[in-house]
């Protein structure tokens, strides 16, 4: 039996379409590496005492407050306390979190970091992240060096 | 000569294979150079609206935070929300944010529409589809070096490689030398 050209060419493109779309768990969407921990630990407990964590590997669990807008190399995961957000890095490129991921639950694995930043480094920073969302920059609102906790994304699963 | 024809065939049908993928990465090419300038995969659509007189225990409410959504002139559903600082509710929509003061009475309303077209070439060029796509934007990447390379000796005589074709080849290879002698 014969194959129409473009009956077989329709059957490449939709097995290349099933091939490349993100990995769907019945969870959610997958980004990055696989979720290696089994155990959350608490957002609050990192954030009051972060300094207790730094290189350790931890899986965060929280809502998406905020994406990265350019290149979604960054999320912001706020945990269960009001007002408390911490940024999750990836590499540019590796992992690209969507924008249509704000609002959604998110599973976060990854190592915590802290940087420290000049006070020169800090100001360009804070420009250029006030850049990245549109918003007015002051630079007087950095008054010296700081230092950022952070956690380094390795991968996870955002909800549908 | 017998390789030539080969060579020749071999660039007209990578250039046939090729050239969809390479107009999709010309448009994302040119968007994605002036990223600082844009957002070239999403529309943000940012404004303030005034919602003076909105309070903390309206917020605190599905049917309070409808209403703020309403008056905003926005539909009423949302997914979730969350206090970013002690003023501020973010009111999360399935395509954007509203950030409602209720100190100012100010709600910073940003709604995202993916561009169309560029979006997915986007999507392909900067490879966020990962998985096989890689592996095809390799093949890809191969197939254009190929495609360069069997260009370069399509034609013989004083159009080809020896002649017009070695002014031209040389000044494409200097090109990015002067460029990296200036900057780097």
């Amino acid at each position: 039996m014969r194959i129409p050209h473009a009956t077989a060419a329709l059957a490449v493109l939709a097995v290349l379409g099933t091939a490349c779309r993100p990995a769907q768990e019945s969870s959610g969407t997958s980004y990055g590496e696989p979720l290696t921990l089994a155990d959350t630990t608490q957002l609050a407990a990192v954030l009051e005492n972060p300094d207790g964590y730094i290189g350790q590997k931890l899986l965060l669990a929280g809502t998406v407050v905020n994406v990265c807008e350019k290149r979604g190399c960054w999320l912001e995961l706020g945990g269960e306390l009001e007002h408390q957000t911490l940024r999750v890095k990836v590499d540019d490129g590796v992992i690209v979190f969507p924008m249509s991921a704000r609002g959604r639950q998110a599973v976060v694995e990854g190592v915590m970091e802290k940087i420290d930043l000049t006070e020169e480094e800090a100001r360009e920073q804070a420009r250029a992240h006030a850049e990245e969302m549109g918003e007015a920059f002051d630079p007087a609102s950095v008054t010296g060096p700081q230092t950022i906790y952070q956690l380094k994304g390795l991968g996870a699963v955002i909800a549908e | 000569m017998k390789w030539r024809k080969w060579n020749n065939i071999l660039h007209r049908d990578l250039g046939y294979l090729c050239v969809g993928l390479t107009v999709i990465y010309v448009v994302s090419g040119v968007a994605v150079n002036h990223i600082a300038d844009w957002n070239p995969s999403f529309d943000v659509d940012r404004r303030e609206v005034a919602v003076a007189g909105v309070t903390p225990a309206e917020l605190a409410t599905p049917d309070g935070v409808h209403a703020v959504l309403v008056r905003v002139g926005l539909g009423p559903s949302y997914r979730t929300t969350f206090p970013t600082d002690s003023a501020t509710l973010r009111i999360f929509l399935e395509d954007g944010v509203v950030d409602v003061n209720h100190e100012t009475g100010i709600a910073a309303v940003e709604v995202v529409r993916p561009r169309p077209i560029l979006r997915q070439a986007n999507f392909l060029h900067l490879n966020h589809a990962k998985r096989l796509w890689t592996w095809l934007a390799d093949l890809y990447a191969v197939a254009l070096g190929l495609l360069a390379v069997t260009g370069l000796f399509v034609l013989k005589g004083k159009k080809g490689i020896t002649g017009r074709g070695a002014w031209l080849t040389g000044a494409g290879i200097v090109l990015p030398l002067v460029v990296l002698w200036l900057y780097l």
